[in-house]
């Protein structure tokens, strides 16, 4: 093994304890799936003799009211045609990624203007290897938290006589990959700026940034919104995790399981490129800030 | 085993270090001296492959180094003025010490920090949170860590400040330890007292230019312009020192208290004439003592002259 | 006390301002009239000055006139409106068409008139063009000139009738009173029969309008521009638009119209393929199957109504018409599989001071003689201790139609619910477990 896979897998090692020894991990787990036990209870509760009605509970009329007047009743539809797993797969899974990306991208501003990188560095291990440990840590622990997620959901189904369609599955795989471009991106704001405010700044607006253009072309709300928003969702889609997240799953409803998987791929192509953009830069830059 | 050729490093317009030519033979404690901004950090982490050069080159065990070179990497230990705070807090120090030694890939590890702890004094707190750690303690986990993989070269950056005094002798004591053992130690620091009672050689560097580089002696002998011999009588006769500015060797005298201070040439020992003369004067020296120049001293005197040629030809900087 | 009784008048005509609703503004505009093919059949929009494009079914027939309105916004729905009783001028000329082709082409107006027919199960438009039209509105005319006649003859007809009752009955009643036998006049009396009454044709829902003039529009898939070209040969201001024709992404799948039996004036849909109905149990259900087609969102809404919203970025299944001659196949765990039958039911309201209804099968010999079925449909019973009910569709040919499996699942609520709220804070448990054990390291 060469020396950057052994200090790779040394420093992913004592991340990946290290997660599991601290509270916030935990702490986000259970606010993911606490959310995700409301939302399922208050889909049960709005359920009358012909159907999902979200008018009947109140926690689900804003919810379905919102999604309504921002993306259709369309939207709203499908979300919620195969039960309340899809919807909630979304929310639930949301602490944890936030944890998980966002406390990443601190930890490696500060330790990067503390000078812990730098210590690594005697180690040696460079700042590749740093960054590789940490994104194994977050995509071991997203995957230990969809596991968790995905018996939680199933038992709640069974409890409750519901039942996690095909939809909530494609949607299980495909967030995965797309957590991980999340993280690449967020390692790639690290190494962009020197400390973890500008760091968490710099990631969050990328994030925000994607997550804009991508409801704008998705609204109803506006015509001109949403076609500022095309114009800029094609020029920023090559670069947006969520424009492949989102070709995934067209094509998968489909049926078309080969593009499905080649937006998987892609998702694995854009993280690979962001984390090779984050080593040249992180390279040019050095482990000192 | 280190040596450098017109190594030099900008950053911009700015020239931190400008052609540095080191020379640091094997075994030896070398002392690196130079005030705030000389390019003290900037030289010692291009020598430790973190920062790449602008120019020049480094030579580490005979053979050309980058920063790529991970196998003459291995071969160098690096303790950091400061440890970074808030790092780690969740580890204790056998486990901090634990994950370098899985860096180095170092087989029976758990021995040598066992050993290295006991070294220091710090066995017993193997399983304490090293985040509890005085500054002392801090310091020689530091220098457990380094050491851990057996270097060759071991780095010190200010390896005594924050220290008491009882850490300041067992960290030297220590550095004295590793290079009877062989260790080539290379240290940067401010406390010059220090430095002149462990360092072998030292090198003053100052604006980015080595100013200086020689064995200890050899550099304090080469800067002082004079040596003065301090006698301790009994009684300090008034004109005791004009008696003794007639000596053909006496350059100036004064009397300090009960201290006759002779100034004489850099060379030759006048101590016995000396004696002689204050003998023949019913005079009793109950102590004499030679004091040549201080390695403090010598720091002031080439950075005071570098300040005054600096501020003639560019302004101050 | 002065400022208020001041404020307080100030405020009440404020309120009782609000209370009369402004008369909306008519604007007179050049509108683009479009009868536009929705995939079953047609239906009417308009593109006002404002809207920019026009949005149309590829590959088949629409029909668009050009013509001066009022319009105006009411806000009660939130609509544009037209109002064509005050100003409905329409223009003719050419249209001008360029796009995907090298060279615009020009488009002539073409004859046309649409009608409302019965179909199997739904309504339907239709548009006829250029002979046909003529042919429709021929046979229309043919059809209304023949039931006027047989009005004509049946009011002559009837007329005899009475006159031959009268004399008749005159007859008996003045031969009784001299003591004759009428018995051949009471027979002849019975004898004679009510002549019938003439049909209206029930051909039509809309009979035919008069024969109109219209551009064809017949696109591929693509965007085009148009602009109108009056007779004298000038483009009209305003009239360019552009012209999205867009086509089904997924064609015969099937959804199915769900009548829960206690609101079944208020059916839903279940249009997504693997979708699963969630229902309570508590009333049967009455099933619908029908053939959908899959369409953008933005654009089917925007054909149907041009000032509609939609989402681009979505696919919606849209309602074609109704399975004819279906059968659904219904299984259960605790039963075998068994094919339910469409059949009509009537709804009768509860007697009594409750309030209510009931569906029953409708009986046409007895008690809903003379009466019309309120709905035809696939009954499905409903029992809260089952689980879950599958239904799957076949067409008449007993071939089973791909995309109608469902699953109908009886949501009741669980006494175990809260055990997933135990499992939901289990990580916190998992955490104090290994911070205690981390701490007791630290102690030891």
């Amino acid at each position: 093994m060469n020396q950057r896979a052994h200090a790779t897998s040394v420093l992913a090692r004592r991340r990946i304890f290290e997660t599991l020894i601290s509270p916030g991990f935990y702490v986000a787990q259970t606010i993911g799936l606490v959310l995700a036990y409301f939302l399922v209870a208050g889909f049960i509760r709005a359920i009358d003799s012909s159907g999902f009605d979200y008018q009947l509970y109140p926690a689900y009329e804003l919810i379905g009211r919102s999604l309504v007047g921002a993306f259709g009743a369309t939207f709203v539809e499908k979300l919620f045609s195969e039960g309340p797993f899809l919807f909630t797969l979304y929310i639930a899974f949301l602490p944890v990624l936030l944890y998980l990306a966002v406390s990443s991208v601190f930890r490696f501003g500060l330790e990067k203007k503390v000078g812990a990188l730098e210590l690594l560095a005697y180690g040696p291990a460079d700042s590749t290897s740093y960054f590789l440990a940490a994104l194994i840590k977050d995509i071991l622990m997203t995957a230990i938290y969809l596991v968790v997620l995905l018996v939680f959901l199933f038992v709640a189904g069974i409890l409750n006589n519901l039942i996690l369609g095909p939809s909530f599955y494609y949607s299980l795989i495909i967030l995965f990959f797309l957590s991980i471009a999340i993280y690449a991106y967020g390692i790639f704001a690290s190494s962009l700026t020197d400390n973890s405010a500008s760091a968490i700044a710099v990631f969050l607006g990328l994030i925000l940034f994607f997550i804009i253009i991508m409801m704008g072309s998705f609204t109803i709300v506006s015509g001109y919104v949403r076609n500022l928003a095309s114009v800029f969702a094609w020029i920023i889609k090559w670069i947006s995790p969520l424009f492949y997240w989102d070709l995934a799953l067209r094509f998968v409803e489909v049926g078309n399981w080969g593009m499905y998987f080649i937006g998987i791929l892609l998702l694995l192509v854009l993280s690979t490129a962001v984390l090779l953009i984050s080593h040249l830069t992180m390279k040019a830059r050095g482990v000192r800030s | 085993m280190i040596q450098t050729k017109n190594l030099t490093k900008r950053y911009g317009k700015f020239t931190a270090v400008d052609g540095v030519n080191l020379n640091i033979p094997a075994g030896e404690i070398y002392g690196f001296l130079g005030p705030n901004g000389a390019g003290k950090t900037s030289t010692i982490m291009m020598l430790l492959g973190i920062v790449k050069p602008t120019a020049g080159e480094i030579r580490l065990f005979d053979e050309t180094y980058s920063s790529k070179r991970l196998d003459l990497r291995r071969r160098i230990g690096m303790v950091p003025e400061k440890h970074p705070t808030g790092m780690w807090t969740w580890m204790t120090a056998g486990e901090y010490l634990q994950m370098f030694a899985d860096l180095f890939g170092l087989e029976d590890s758990g021995k040598r920090i066992d050993h290295l702890l006991e070294r220091v004094g710090l066995a017993e707190v193997k399983n304490k949170k090293f985040a509890e750690f005085s500054r002392g303690m801090l310091q020689k986990l530091s220098i457990v860590r380094a050491l851990l993989h057996d270097p060759d070269i071991l780095f010190l950056d200010e390896p005594i400040s924050g220290l008491d005094p009882f850490g300041v002798k067992q960290i030297r004591d220590l550095i004295l330890e590793e290079n009877r053992e062989g260790r080539t130690i290379f240290i940067s620091s401010h406390i010059l007292s220090e430095m002149e009672k462990v360092c072998h050689r030292v090198a003053i560097i100052f604006g980015g230019k080595l100013m200086a580089e020689d064995k200890m002696k050899s550099l304090l002998t080469t800067l002082a312009k004079d040596r003065e011999i301090h006698v301790g009588l009994e009684e300090l006769p008034a004109d005791l020192p004009g008696k003794v500015k007639s000596l053909d060797f006496v350059q100036d005298a004064t009397g300090e208290e009960k201290t006759l201070v002779v100034k004489v040439p850099k060379t030759g020992d006048y101590r016995k004439a000396l004696s002689k003369f204050l003998i023949d004067q019913n005079l009793v020296p109950l102590s004499i003592q030679e004091k040549s120049l201080s390695l403090e001293e010598a720091f002031v005197t080439i950075t005071k002259e570098n300040i005054n040629m600096f501020a003639g030809i560019g302004g101050e900087k | 006390m002065k400022a208020l009784r001041i404020a307080i008048p100030l405020f009440l005509l404020l309120c009782a301002g609000l209370l009369f609703a402004d008369v909306p503004v008519r604007e007179e505009q050049f509108i683009y009239s479009i009868l536009a093919f929705n995939g079953k059949d047609y239906a009417g929009t308009f593109a006002r000055k404002d809207a920019d494009t026009i949005y149309l079914v590829a590959d088949v027939d629409n029909f668009i006139t050009v013509r001066k309105v009022f319009v105006y916004f009411w806000p009660i729905t939130e609509d544009w409106k037209t109002d064509t009783s005050a100003l409905n001028i329409p223009f003719e000329g050419t249209l001008e068409l360029s796009g995907r082709q090298a060279e615009p082409e020009t488009i002539g107006m073409t004859p046309y008139t649409y009608y409302n027919i019965r179909g199997e199960y739904e309504l339907n438009w239709k548009v006829a063009k250029e002979a046909e039209a003529d042919q429709a509105w021929q046979h229309y005319q043919d059809l209304m000139d023949a039931y006027w006649q047989s009005v004509s003859k049946y009011y002559e007809t009837r007329a005899l009738y009475e006159a031959l009752l009268n004399e008749l009955t005159t007859r008996i009643t003045k031969m009784r009173d001299q003591g004759q036998d009428v018995t051949q006049l009471i027979d002849n009396l019975k004898k004679l029969k009510t002549p019938p009454e003439p049909q209206y044709p029930t051909e039509y829902i809309v009979p035919p309008m008069a024969v109109q003039k219209a551009f064809i529009l017949n696109l591929p898939v693509g965007e085009y521009n148009i602009r109108f070209y009056t007779e004298d040969g000038l483009v009209m201001e305003g009239s360019e638009r552009r012209i999205v024709a867009f086509e089904k992404r997924r064609a015969e799948a099937i959804g199915l119209e769900v009548i829960p039996g206690d609101k079944w004036t208020r059916p839903v849909e279940s249009k997504t393929p693997a979708s699963v109905l969630y229902i309570d149990g508590s009333t049967d259900l009455y099933l619908r199957p029908f053939y959908q087609q899959e369409y953008n969102d933005l654009f089917y809404e925007k054909m149907r109504k041009n000032d509609a919203k939609g989402n681009p970025a979505l696919m919606k299944w849209v309602r074609i018409q109704q399975v004819p001659k279906a059968r659904v196949e219904v299984t259960s765990p605790s039963s075998e599989a068994r094919m339910v039958l469409e059949e009509p039911f009537y709804v009768e309201q509860v007697k009594g001071a409750a309030l209510g209804y009931q569906i029953v099968p409708f009986d046409p010999e007895g008690k809903h003689k003379d009466r019309e079925p309120s709905l035809q449909a696939f009954h499905i019973p409903i029992t809260k201790d089952q689980r879950v009910v599958r239904v799957r569709v076949q067409d008449k040919d007993g071939e089973y139609l791909s995309s109608s499996e469902r699953q109908i699942r009886i949501i009741t609520p669980s006494r175990v619910g809260f055990i997933s709220l135990i499992l939901a804070v289990a990580p916190l448990v998992v955490m104090i477990l290994v911070m205690a054990r981390r701490s007791r390291k630290y102690t030891n």
